[in-house]
């Protein structure tokens, strides 16, 4: 028997068969064009809900109060910004369980599945496809809201923004890979992604500062990456004071995420997938 | 070097047996049990049995879909569970027909995707994508997104799908499944081509005579187990002086039942067929037999239409073995 396989592939075919992976996707959203049109709106609609309801609430005084609890008076950026990043991390969530089990229904998973790519890189590859689809999404109706809203989107330092956002994109998807494990083994999608998404709005601070929970539910809430990369992003466009009072502290946080929650879903993931194979299959749904 | 080598390889699925709304208890499939086989290479091997039979679990456990319980196999060389990505990058699979493509892309762009997770360079993967879809004709429809095509269509595409690593070794799950008749013979035909041309190719079919027509080797699988294998013609031999009489009629249970309790019968088969029953009687004195038999189901109560000896075929084979015909369930 042989002992050493000469099929393994070059760094540049894994990169590529992540990037199929990607493009696949994007041709296919690229197929429902209203779909997207949608993800646009959606952020500036939630947004403008509690706007309003603070307006209606507080009258003249909204954005004073707003000021007095949250470090800012730019009440339609904070909340704008909340909801798009909303939007990025319901979006990863979404579709990262949206990939398991609408493949393992369509037979699609198993037919992935039975090529040498690695399902990590599979999974890279989606994980890329809706990075550029939610932040991409999340940049428009950010934008479009600021027009709407009428406030300027380009205050502060708007390269610390996206450094935060970028960096916490990663533990970001690290996450989802266990929300994935945890489809895979339930196989169940969308009751687990509509309480998912609940919780997350709540913990993350998407129109509030989590500095408002008690400390028990504050520490819980500082477990998540994004409620580090919302407060960052909110820190450095609109002053409002990082966790850590410095950004540089926040932004180690979220690099320890970085590396310890993607390390870590992963081999769950694994373990889900090999449990699996083991018993039903992959692609039994 | 032999292809593919499977010693007593098991699976056991724990599945869970429903037992009203909240109650559940847990139970042990044994879907394959020490199944043991070699194929040679250059050779088309059927691998045989009815739906329940175990054949794509053993098939998802030869492409690595699927860890065996017990038993070690080696796939092109390499080991099962311990070389799996080698495995996949030198077996061309078409497993589950037409489910495994993206009905939202083009053939074209299903093909290029494809290529691309078995690591073919970007220029390779277009170049083989354009080879298969000239040599499965599919030029007129390969930029029409999947969702438009006809249900034969789609599984020709799954069919090239299977090409495009170029692997040495082909395993066909069904692959005529829900093609109608001058497609399947058409996709028999390519195989035969591809076989020609050097590839192994496993070929799991419930249909026997697309097993006679194309397979040099078959192993015939029931209940997990290989109760069976060698070429179409030692497995048509080994019943040795066994023939075959179908009998077609309305034969009621207990004309069958007689029949089973005549000296000379070896083994007996009812299927039903049109809304009668087709009775299939292996025996080894078919003249000798023939009158008792007519005798004996008319007795009982049965309305003869059809009396055909016939030659030993496959199914016969079957039958032989375990008394029931191809076309019963026989999943746990």
């Amino acid at each position: 028997m042989r002992s050493k396989s000469p099929h393994q592939p070059s760094l540049s075919l894994i990169i590529s068969a992540a990037l199929a992976e990607t493009k696949l996707r994007l041709i296919n959203i690229s197929r429902y064009p209203g779909q997207m049109a949608m993800e646009v709106i959606i952020p500036i609609i939630f947004a403008a809900m509690p706007m309003l309801l603070g307006q209606a609430t507080a009258g003249d005084n909204a954005a004073a109060n707003f000021q007095a609890n949250t470090g800012t008076a730019n009440y339609f950026a904070y909340l704008l910004i909340g909801a798009s990043t909303f939007t990025i991390v319901a979006n990863a969530f979404w579709h990262i369980a949206y990939w398991v089990r609408f493949e393992q229904e369509t037979g699609t998973l198993e037919a992935v599945y039975l090529t040498p790519t690695s399902s990590l890189t599979l999974a890279a590859g989606v994980a890329l496809y809706s990075a550029v689809r939610g932040v991409g999404s999340a940049l428009i109706a950010y934008f479009l809201g600021a027009l709407i809203f009428r406030f300027n989107p380009l205050t502060g330092n708007l390269l610390l923004a996206l450094l935060f956002l970028f960096v916490g994109l990663i533990p970001l998807y690290g996450l989802t890979f266990l929300f994935g494990a945890l489809v895979l083994k339930v196989k169940e999608a969308n009751a687990l992604i509509n309480l998912m998404q609940w919780v997350v709005s709540l913990l993350m601070g998407i129109f509030f500062p989590v500095t408002l929970f008690p400390p028990w539910l504050r520490f819980i809430a500082q477990l998540f990456p994004p409620t580090w990369m919302v407060n960052g992003v909110r820190s450095a466009l609109l002053g409002i004071g990082y966790f850590l009072e410095n950004w540089y502290l926040d932004w180690a946080v979220l690099w320890a995420f970085l590396i310890f929650a993607p390390l870590f879903s992963i081999q769950v993931f694994r373990r889900v997938e090999a449990g699996l194979r083991r018993n039903e299959g992959i692609g039994t749904f | 070097m032999q292809p593919v080598i499977v010693q007593n390889l098991s699976k056991i699925y724990h599945s869970k047996q429903r037992q009203g709304l909240f109650k559940s208890s847990r139970r042990e499939v044994h879907a394959l049990k020490n199944v043991s086989l070699e194929i040679r290479e250059g050779e088309i091997f059927g691998l045989l049995g009815p739906n329940g039979a175990g054949k794509t679990t053993l098939i998802k456990c030869l492409t690595t879909l699927l860890l065996p319980t017990s038993g070690r196999a080696w796939i092109n060389g390499y080991e099962l569970t311990k070389e799996d990505d080698a495995i996949r990058a030198t077996v061309g699979c078409m497993l589950m027909g037409e489910r495994g493509l993206y009905w939202k892309l083009t053939g074209r762009e299903n093909l290029v995707f494809f290529g691309a997770l078995y690591h073919l360079p970007p220029a390779e993967r277009k170049r083989r994508a354009n080879e298969i879809i000239e040599r499965l004709n599919l030029g007129e429809i390969a930029d029409r997104t999947v969702e438009t095509y006809s249900s034969g269509q789609k599984m020709k595409l799954a069919f090239g799908k299977a090409l495009i690593n170029d692997a040495p070794l082909l395993i066909l799950d069904e692959p005529t499944n829900t093609l109608d008749v001058p497609s399947a013979r058409e996709l028999r035909a390519m195989v035969r081509e591809l076989n020609q041309e050097g590839k192994t190719v496993i070929y799991t079919t419930h249909i026997m005579a697309e097993a006679e027509t194309l397979c040099d080797r078959v192993a015939i699988i029931d209940k997990g187990r290989v109760i069976a294998s060698g070429t179409v013609a030692e497995l048509k031999e080994s019943l040795g002086q066994e023939t075959v009489i179908r009998l077609e009629g309305v034969i009621p249970q207990q004309a069958s039942e007689a029949v089973r309790e005549l000296s000379g019968v070896s083994q007996l088969a009812v299927t039903a067929v049109n809304g009668h029953n087709l009775l299939t009687i292996v025996t080894p004195n078919q003249q000798h037999l023939l009158p008792q038999l007519i005798h004996t189901l008319t007795t009982h109560g049965a309305i003869l239409r059809n009396i055909t000896p016939q030659e030993v075929t496959l199914e016969d084979v079957f039958i032989a073995h375990t008394g029931r015909t191809l076309a019963e369930d026989t999943r746990e």
